[in-house]
């Protein structure tokens, strides 16, 4: 039926204004000529008829009522009966006069409804250009033309919206009319319904065949309440803001909230990401398995070794800035895989406790208890709450997705914990949070991106005309600029322009946006509006004017402000300043910035150090005049440096090397009767000792055989062997990048004599071979230190016995562990070193003088000797006990007669 | 087996080379049964320490000389866990409270009361007191000197304060007032030709006066940085012939290049390569106020007469500023930038004043 009366429509706007008479009559004859009924049903199907057909023309302009009952049913066909339904609600309209203004107006216009009105001019041309068939009333209908009816209520646009639909069951493509002047027309029909909407026709008007045996006043009432609850939540259904039921009480946000996976904009990728993470749980959680198409895909993420074969990272973390629709997509997503969600945000406590009280049972039933759905958890906010309890509910989380389902014939144990089986979704603003530092190598992380501005106008504007606000492209793009792409905010302020019965113009919006400007900043861009000139865009989104824009205090301390980190300005201020071009011939500029520097360096100070936090406001502007001082335009964008975070981590290493070589020297004081202890303390040790302990240790040597070496080098040798073993600098075996062996010293004391990555050139570097050679007598020397603590528990007699036996021992360790490389012309050296070093003892040396050839000591094992002396009762009766491997778990006893 | 500098350190008062009348009245105050608490002042490797060491061995006999060193754990109000190194003796302690950092008044307060509340049990003893060695005194907290105070004249029967500074003028006055102020200056280039010559000997070679001098000339009056200069050439070139290169340490000679390139050329790239360097000496752990001063003191040897005393002025104010602050490195900077300013203008001789404005 809509279709014909469009074609009248049509028809109509080719007539003259003033022939609405004309006008019923043709309606009449084009319904007549096309649908034989029986009368009574004819008679109200035309009346309905021409009423839409006039509704159209004149913008709603009340019919006179018709005489049809309201009560009328008629089970025919869907055209009739949504014909019928139009009908019953013009009707209804003048009865229950809930349509003030349809009821008002109905009287008055009895008699005149026909004949044009002032509304008919316009509303005909605007609409009749942008009119298509269907169009007028279907979804997709230009929404002017709806807004233009104010006083029609929501539902009943509905219904007969769902009666132009269905009227699509005429067969001709000609009508024949014949006007009141006796004139005949020639109507052509058009096949208007896409396959689409028919397919939405019918499952909409399906609803209503079924329940048309049920008195249609009720079904009326029945469908406004269900409209009206539905109305709420349904997006897409258009909704007048002042429409005479129900007031406005929800939020917009709430309102227009994505209920779908496609109603989602913006961030796609994102979005689709996500749910293909969610998708890889389906195998877990739902038992199926995918099309074969995805295997491959999934084969990466999954955990081969996972039974349930979950998605490898079993947690989602989607991280960005508010208002960009996170909480929106894990709920669409969840909703779109099927899942229940169960949310827990900042608004709960946050605790160890709460994983192990609500999460965890939840995931370990997987159900709710009201839904059949498996559950999905989305923990919002995670980075919001720091309160003490942050960490421990983090890593409690984090244990939760990494436990493993444990041994079958352990599982019976009352609070044995169970594998998790359904998935997490976190959702944080700041991924780099600290709190989220344990999370973070757990969870699949997603990014979300500001979306182009474009996007978020285009979905403002609709909700806008959907709202029925009349709103300024430009001054919606101006609102998202303002906000930043946040879209809550937009629509927040777009509902608070509504409720005060504004168009959005771009000063409402300016006035409206007044807090909102300077909500989130970082670094780098305070950084880059100190040091540049406002673009003139920028100026526009801030709707200065000049004059403002030349006052830049407030401004600028404004924005350092708000980013809340001041000393990371400062120090980015102070890293760039002396980068930028402008000449400056007698650093008078870089005077003042340094001036600048200080007094913030000395407020801060104050502040930190007395804990006087009322200076902090006015640590910004300490900032500001680098504005003045140094902004140019065209300068490079501002990165933030990373000199002063490098040269403190760099510090923090060198101070704990001074750390450990103060530990050295403690232990050289402790045991020479506190013969170093001075030269431990604070700037001493970094002035005095560092840089001379480095040349004391590196003599020239030359690396030859020991049997060839001169006395006085001998002499040399001794002494550095010396002061290394007293104050335990070790030379360690290291293997570079190119698989070059080298000595390194530990701790690596040669950092003190290197600047810039070069050594002091007055000091020699010592070769590998050099090294090797004094790394032996270090650790010789160390190991013989060693003795004497255990001979002070043994018999005094046997002390020199053991201490060479200690000591070849060790030195066989070391030679064994160290010396795989060397060439074989250095192996006898070592020996010859450890004889040296041995060689005023006794000739009584168990294992040294080799008497017993039979009883060779095994050198593979030799890492892990400790030789025990558990019982010495004569002079060469020895019990010894060696155990095989280097851990607890694998070793065991071994007799010595395995070994012969 | 120890470096000389401790190898051959003076044991008792009669060994000391130098500072005789010092010594001469040191001796004199440990037999006269009223020792009161001393504060040895001096520059760094002056023997401060030494005098101390050697004191107490008067006072106490070879006994001291039995050290024991351990660490002990003190609370901090916020329960948090302060390690301190502790030397002592039968008769004496040792303590370096700056290792606790803020907390030193803590250490102060428990570690004194403690010792002074316990009484000498060894009725051997020579003296009734126990000796408590305070080191840094000068970088003692105020909170911790003020803990000090009452201690020193409460527990005088039990116990005597020596402290040891590098200068008095951190410490306050009532602590001054309380103790006997024991200057040990620096000593002179003869007296440490003579303990150099004595180290040489005992260590069995010989020293030619030339080189000795060389060394005491870059030791600037520090002995136990002459003598680890000394060892240091000893190991590096044991014959003590040819061209011998007194080594400077390294941070030293590193401040000297920086100084350098603040003279040779002043631009905002200049700037930036001087930052690199302090950085890279910050770095190194180096004291800023140290770097300052070497820095200075190398651009104040360079620059011309007329400007030497505005280095020197903004070095000592930047200074002050750079102590008050917290982010050293724009001190240090900000000294850069005078200087590099004012050596533009001697150099230019005029007013740069509105030149690029």
């Amino acid at each position: 039926m809509g279709a014909w009366v469009q074609e009248i429509y049509q028809e109509i706007t080719d007539l003259d204004d003033g022939d609405w008479t004309s006008l019923l009559t043709l309606a009449i004859t084009t319904y007549d000529s096309n649908y034989k009924r029986n009368p009574s049903q004819e008679q109200s199907a035309r009346l309905a008829a021409a009423s839409e057909a006039a509704a159209v023309q004149a913008s709603l302009t009340p019919t006179p009522a018709p005489q049809a009952p309201a009560s009328l049913v008629i089970q025919k066909d869907y055209s009739s009966a949504a014909v019928l339904e139009t009908y019953g609600y013009q009707t209804r309209g003048l009865d229950v006069s809930n349509v003030s203004s349809v009821a008002s107006t109905s009287e008055t216009e009895e008699n005149n409804a026909f004949k044009p009105n002032g509304l008919l001019g316009a509303g005909q041309i605007t609409s009749s250009s942008s009119f298509t068939p269907n169009g007028l009333l279907s979804p997709t209908s230009p929404f002017e033309a709806e807004s233009d009816f104010p006083s029609l209520p929501r539902n009943l646009i509905d219904i007969s919206r769902s009666s132009t639909r269905t009227t699509t069951t005429s067969s001709s493509t000609v009508i024949r009319a014949t006007s009141f002047g006796g004139k005949t027309l020639l109507l052509r029909r058009k096949l208007a319904t896409s396959a689409r909407r028919k397919l939405a026709a019918a499952t909409q008007g399906r609803k209503i065949t079924n329940l048309l045996d049920v008195p249609f006043h009720r079904l009326m009432d029945e469908k406004i309440k269900l409209k009206s609850s539905v109305a709420s939540r349904d997006y897409r259904a258009p909704q007048s803001s002042n429409s005479s039921y129900g007031p406005d009480d929800t939020l917009w946000v709430d309102r227009y909230r994505p209920k779908t996976f496609t109603d989602l904009m913006g961030n796609d990728r994102v979005a689709r990401e996500a749910l293909e993470w969610l998708k890889q749980w389906d195998k877990c959680v739902f038992g199926k398995s995918k099309g074969k198409k995805r295997r491959r895909d999934e084969e990466e993420n999954f955990d081969a070794n996972d039974p349930h074969q979950r998605p490898k990272q079993r947690i989602l973390l989607l991280s960005g800035p508010p208002g960009l629709g996170k909480t929106t997509l894990a709920h669409v997503i969840a909703k779109q895989a099927g899942y229940e969600v169960m949310e827990i945000n900042a608004s709960d406590a946050r605790s160890g406790q709460i994983v192990d009280d609500r999460i965890r049972p939840m995931l370990e039933t997987g159900y709710t208890v009201k839904s059949s759905k498996p559950v999905l958890v989305i923990i919002d906010e995670i980075d919001g709450a720091t309160g003490a309890g942050t960490i421990s509910f983090i890593h409690k989380l984090v244990q939760l997705t990494q436990d493993r389902a444990r041994k079958k014939g352990r599982s019976s144990q009352p609070g044995e914990k169970r594998t998790i089986l359904r998935p997490i979704i976190c959702i944080c603003n700041d991924i780099n949070a600290s709190s989220l530092a344990k999370l973070r190598p757990h969870a699949a992380q997603l990014r979300f991106q500001k979306p182009a501005d474009v996007h978020t106008v285009k979905r403002l504007r609709e909700i806008c005309i959907i709202e029925g606000l009349k709103a300024e492209t430009r001054a919606l793009s101006t609102l998202v600029a303002v906000a930043k792409g946040d879209l809550r905010g937009c629509l927040n302020t777009l509902q608070f322009i509504n409720s005060r019965n504004e168009e959005v113009t771009e000063a409402v919006v300016r006035n409206s946006t007044k807090g909102m400007k300077e909500a989130e900043n970082s670094i780098a861009s305070a950084l880059n509006s100190l040091f540049t000139p406002l673009s003139k865009k920028r100026a526009k989104e801030l709707g200065l004017n000049d004059e403002a824009e030349t006052r830049y205090v407030s401004r600028l301390s404004h924005e350092v402000d708000a980013c809340g980190k001041d000393s990371a300005i400062a120090i980015g201020c102070f890293l760039h300043y002396a980068t930028l071009r402008r000449h400056d011939a007698n650093f008078s500029r870089f005077e003042k910035a340094n001036e600048w520097l200080m007094t913030f360096d000395a407020l801060s100070a104050a502040m930190y150090n007395d804990g006087d936090f009322a200076l902090s406001p006015y640590l910004p502007y300490m900032l500001v005049p680098f504005y003045p001082l140094f902004q140019e335009r065209g300068a490079p964008r501002i990165e933030r440096g990373q000199e002063d975070w490098d040269n403190l981590q760099l510090t923090k290493t060198n101070e704990e090397i001074y750390k450990s070589l103060g530990r050295c020297l403690q232990t050289a004081s402790t045991r020479h009767g506190g013969d170093f202890r001075h030269l431990g303390n604070s700037p001493i040790l970094q002035l005095e000792f560092a840089p001379y302990i480095n040349r004391i240790i590196s003599p020239q040597l030359r690396p030859i055989n020991g049997q060839h070496v001169r006395p006085e080098e001998r002499v040399l040798m001794s002494r550095l062997v010396d002061i290394l073993a007293t104050l335990e600098l070790r030379f360690v075996q290291e293997r570079a990048e190119d698989g070059q062996l080298t000595y390194r010293i530990d701790p690596p004391v040669d950092v003190f004599v290197t600047y810039d990555g070069k050594r002091a050139s007055d000091i020699t570097i010592s070769r590998y071979a050099v090294r090797h050679l004094v790394a032996q007598e270090v650790d010789a020397r160390l190991a013989s230190r060693q003795i004497p603590d255990i001979i002070e528990k043994g018999p005094g007699k046997q002390s020199s016995f053991f201490g060479g036996a200690k000591s070849k021992t060790n030195n066989d360790a070391t030679s064994s562990t160290q010396d795989d490389k060397p060439s074989p012309g250095k192996r006898p050296r070592t020996d010859v070193a450890a004889y040296i070093d041995i060689a005023d003892r006794p000739p009584v040396d168990f294992f040294g003088r080799l008497v017993q050839p039979t009883n060779k000591k095994p050198k593979s094992g030799a890492r892990g000797t400790n030789p025990l002396k558990d019982t010495v009762a004569q002079k060469f009766n020895i019990s010894f006990k060696y155990k095989e491997g280097n851990s607890a778990a694998v070793r065991k006893a071994v007799k010595v007669s395995s070994f012969l | 087996m120890s470096l000389w500098v401790d190898q051959y350190r003076p044991r008792s008062l009669e060994d000391l080379h130098y500072h005789l009348e010092l010594s001469n009245r040191l001796k004199s105050l440990a037999s006269s049964g009223d020792f009161p608490h001393m504060l040895f002042y001096g520059p760094s490797g002056a023997g401060k320490k030494t005098r101390i060491t050697c004191t107490l061995r008067q006072l106490f006999g070879a006994g001291v000389e039995k050290l024991k060193i351990d660490q002990r754990v003190f609370l901090s109000p916020s329960k948090r866990k302060i390690e301190v190194n502790i030397v002592q003796s039968n008769f004496h302690i040792e303590i370096t409270p700056s290792e606790a950092g803020n907390y030193d008044r803590v250490v102060i307060q428990e570690l004194l009361k403690e010792i002074a509340q316990t009484q000498q049990v060894d009725l051997n003893a020579k003296q009734r007191f126990k000796v408590v060695i305070i080191n840094e005194a000068d970088s003692l907290s105020r909170d911790a000197q003020a803990a000090l105070r009452r201690t020193m004249e409460k527990y005088m029967s039990n116990m005597r304060i020596i402290l040891c500074a590098n200068s008095t003028s951190r410490l306050i006055a009532p602590i001054k007032s309380r103790c006997l102020l024991m200057r040990v200056a620096a000593p002179n280039a003869e007296d440490m030709q003579a303990v150099m010559q004595h180290v040489s000997k005992r260590a069995g070679f010989d020293l030619p006066p030339d080189v000795a001098g060389k060394i005491i000339d870059d030791s600037g009056g520090n002995l136990r940085k002459a003598i680890l200069c000394l060892e240091a050439l000893k190991m590096q070139s044991p014959d003590l012939s040819g061209a011998l290169t007194i080594a400077k340490p390294d941070w030293e000679t590193y401040c000297h290049k920086v100084a350098d390139l603040i003279i040779s050329q002043q631009s905002p790239a200049r700037v930036m390569e001087v930052r690199q360097k302090f950085y890279e000496l910050l770095s190194h752990c180096i004291p800023p106020t140290i770097i300052l001063k070497t820095v200075a003191d190398r651009v104040v040897e360079r620059v011309d007469e007329a400007i030497k005393a505005d280095v020197m002025h903004w070095a000592a104010v930047y200074e002050v500023r750079m102590r008050t602050g917290s982010k050293k490195i724009y001190h240090l900077e900000a000294w850069v930038v005078k200087v590099m300013s004012l050596y533009k203008h001697f150099l230019f001789d005029m007013d740069l004043t509105g030149f690029d404005d």
